[in-house]
């Protein structure tokens, strides 16, 4: 086989139909939550935290949708996540208070962590009453995420713990962080001698603040551990196994409906203005971006199927979340072109302030993730480049 | 889905009766690869297996046809398959020896110069005309027209053929292979072509550049399934395939020109076969411009939901 061969891997996947038979109710669920929200406030979806909402999903059984029954979750497979997340993002639900924990910490745990961590954190992820996030980068480490300083020294309480973590979401708002940290070795030793710890945000020595963006928002922020003490169980998986363990969840973060949907608000929202005052150009412009978006939803339930089969399709899904994410930006560039040609038109002031927002957040898409950069670094050692 | 044994033989087949090397010598004309084609059996493969044929539907055929683009078979055969179908069910079955292309209005019709006839939309009816030499191909890559002169020898009923849309969607799955077949053949160039004492592939410039290029045919393969998914064609998937398809292959192209430097475009080397015939793909059967309009309108016709529901309900299988 060519080295192009992982382009095969792309069968035509289905989503079957016992997931589909998931999507009336929550449909009708989401109509009653956030129907009703102006679209600027649905545009913020996977940016907006309200436990309240993620609570309720909880309570109604859309939380931790893969995880096995005896932990709290509903035995189901990716296609079953993959309807209720797509129904959620195309909505704009506001689903940032349980995203981390639901995507990654949870199937995290579940793989490498202790039957007592599973017990005691999953069951609270699927009621949607724990917050997580996950801290990764640095002060100083941010693309090069190899080079961290934050430290766990073993002592005889556990690990003490001192650093510094940044752009971490909604760690301001978190109860828990899976931090990445050295516990061996100094930065110069790269991917050897790094851990993962599941940090409780609430013990003493640590301090959080939330960075303000240019949007008003606070989405992420910045956090403080000062000889913090973790006791031995606040590890997870293996000592120095902390970078395997991390890329292990970089197929699940990056090849979700998030990475197409972030825009899709505003997309439809437009086409709502365009209804009686079509041109051909704007046709075009909107066939063309659902072209865009029909080929990309038919990879990434591709590769929900290759996570169901249990594998990782890492390169495959850093090519769909730079695909995603140069549509989700190309959206709001589009609709501003759309806007502006017609100087003589008035522009609904709520299409003007959603665009607004998605023009300023979008900067962040192709960042948030793993940046583009890197990303087609990735992809070139997987095509076989050295 | 197909299965890999039937797409090997088919690829071997494609190898061993028209390498891609003929074709800098081919003339137009049905090309001598056709008897071999034709006595594989593949022609029918669309046809139902009481009539003879192989029962295949449009999504297993779809592999077929990207290999001819990805081997450049300078044949009809994918048309061919659809026509054969068409007329069986008409009760007219088509006669051996024709190679056919489809022949809606369109400001080039690909493989024109290597068909016998071609299906031609007239009122409610296609049909068949006997092809007569037309002007020669500016993209030499044995494309043509077809005049109105040329001599109808049948018909069948068009029912609710969107000719169109089924040329289109063919195209797009040729088009599609033969974007993995330059992905491959660049990657191939930049790990062997030294430059400043270290291969292309070496510099972050040309891996960025190829990680963009493997990106974009991804998402045309991606497309040109959807062009085939259906149980028939369907003129919004057949949108949806060939807008983003005729899209990707400018970059595709640009993209392999860039890493292949000047001997790409050279008579001796192969890739200038490939990028011609996506340049003119992409004007053929209706460009980006064209069906995004069509799919643009579609939407807009669409006034409940989102476009999210309009991709799954219009476009996607969710069976």
């Amino acid at each position: 086989m060519d080295r192009v061969s992982l382009l095969d891997g792309f069968g035509p996947a289905a989503i079957p139909p016992e997931a589909e038979a998931l999507r009336p109710a929550i449909k009708a669920f989401l109509a009653d939550w956030v129907g009703t929200w102006p679209p600027h406030r649905r545009a913020r979806t996977w940016t907006a935290f309200d436990r309240g909402f993620s609570r309720e999903l909880g309570r109604r059984g859309w939380l931790g949708l893969t995880l096995p029954k005896h932990y709290g979750g509903a035995g189901l497979d990716a296609f079953a996540r993959f309807v209720v997340v797509e129904e959620l993002l195309a909505a704009g639900a506001p689903v940032a208070a349980h995203w981390i924990g639901d995507r990654q910490s949870a199937p995290l745990l579940l793989r490498y962590g202790t039957e007592a961590q599973r017990l005691a954190f999953l069951p609270q992820i699927c009621r949607g009453e724990t917050v997580f996030c996950i801290g990764m980068s640095e002060p100083n480490a941010g693309s090069d995420l190899a080079s961290v300083r934050s430290r766990a020294t073993p002592n005889a309480a556990g690990w003490l713990l001192t650093g510094s973590k940044i752009w971490t979401t909604y760690a301001h708002e978190a109860d828990y962080m899976i931090a990445l940290v050295r516990t061996s070795g100094t930065a110069d030793d790269r991917q050897a001698g790094l851990s993962q710890f599941i940090i409780d945000l609430s013990l003493p020595g640590i301090a959080k603040k939330s960075i303000r963006l240019g949007t008003g928002d606070s989405d992420f922020s910045e956090v403080h551990f000062d000889n913090v003490q973790l006791p031995a169980e606040a590890l997870v998986g293996v000592a120095g196994n902390g970078w395997a363990q991390v890329n292990a969840e970089l197929a699940f973060e990056r090849s979700g409906p998030e990475r197409i949907y972030s825009s899709l608000v505003l997309l439809d929202l437009w086409i709502s203005h365009l209804q009686d005052r079509n041109d051909d150009e704007d046709l075009t412009t909107v066939g063309l971006l659902l072209a865009r978006l029909a080929a990309l939803r038919a990879v990434s339930v591709s590769i929900a199927a290759r996570l169901a089969a249990g594998e990782a399709p890492t390169i495959e899904a850093a090519m769909f979340k730079d695909l995603g994410t140069s549509l989700e930006q190309a959206i709001p560039v589009a609709i501003a072109d759309a806007v502006g040609s017609r100087p003589d038109r008035p522009v609904d002031p709520e299409l003007l302030r959603t665009l607004a927002y998605l023009m300023q957040l979008s900067q962040v898409f192709s960042l948030r993730g793993g940046t583009r950069e890197i990303l087609r670094g990735m992809i070139a050692r997987g095509l076989g480049l050295r | 889905m197909t299965d890999a044994i039937l797409i090997e033989s088919f690829q071997r087949l494609l190898a061993d009766a028209a390498p891609v090397s003929d074709l800098r010598t081919a003339k137009t004309g049905l090309p001598a690869c056709w008897t071999k084609i034709e006595a594989s059996g593949y022609l029918d493969a669309l046809l139902p297996e009481a009539l003879g044929g192989a029962g295949l539907s449009l999504d297993e055929i779809e592999p077929l046809v990207c290999a001819m683009g990805a081997g450049l078979l300078p044949a009809p055969v994918a048309e061919t398959m659809v026509a054969r179908l068409w007329s069986a069910q008409a009760g007219l079955p088509m006669a051996p020896g024709m190679a056919v292309v489809l022949a809606p209005a369109s400001a080039i019709i690909p493989l024109a110069g290597h068909a016998t006839h071609a299906l031609v939309p007239r009122g409610a009816r296609f049909e068949f005309v006997r092809l007569e030499p037309s002007a020669a191909d500016p993209f030499h890559a044995g494309a043509g027209v077809v005049a109105h002169t040329c001599p109808v020898i049948g018909s069948i009923p068009a029912g609710n053929i969107d000719l169109l849309a089924a040329a289109a969607a063919l195209l797009s799955a040729r088009m599609a292979g033969a974007m993995s077949k330059i992905l491959t053949m660049s990657i191939e160039y930049a790990n062997a072509r030294e430059q400043f004492g270290r291969p292309l592939g070496k510099f972050q410039a040309v891996q960025h550049n190829l990680a963009i290029m493997a990106e974009e045919v991804l998402s045309a393969r991606s497309a040109s399934r959807i062009g085939l998914a259906g149980p028939s064609f369907d003129a919004l998937r057949s949108a949806a395939a060939k807008a983003r398809v005729s899209e990707a292959a400018q970059t595709v192209c640009s993209l392999a020109h860039a890493v292949h430097g000047a001997i790409g475009v050279t008579s001796e080397h192969d890739l200038h076969l490939y990028t011609t015939r996506l340049m003119q793909g992409r004007i053929a059967f209706g460009s980006e411009r064209y069906w995004g309009q069509r799919l643009g309108a579609a939407r807009l016709d669409e006034r409940s939901g989102t476009s999210a529901d309009f991709i799954r309900a219009r476009l996607q299988n969710s069976r």
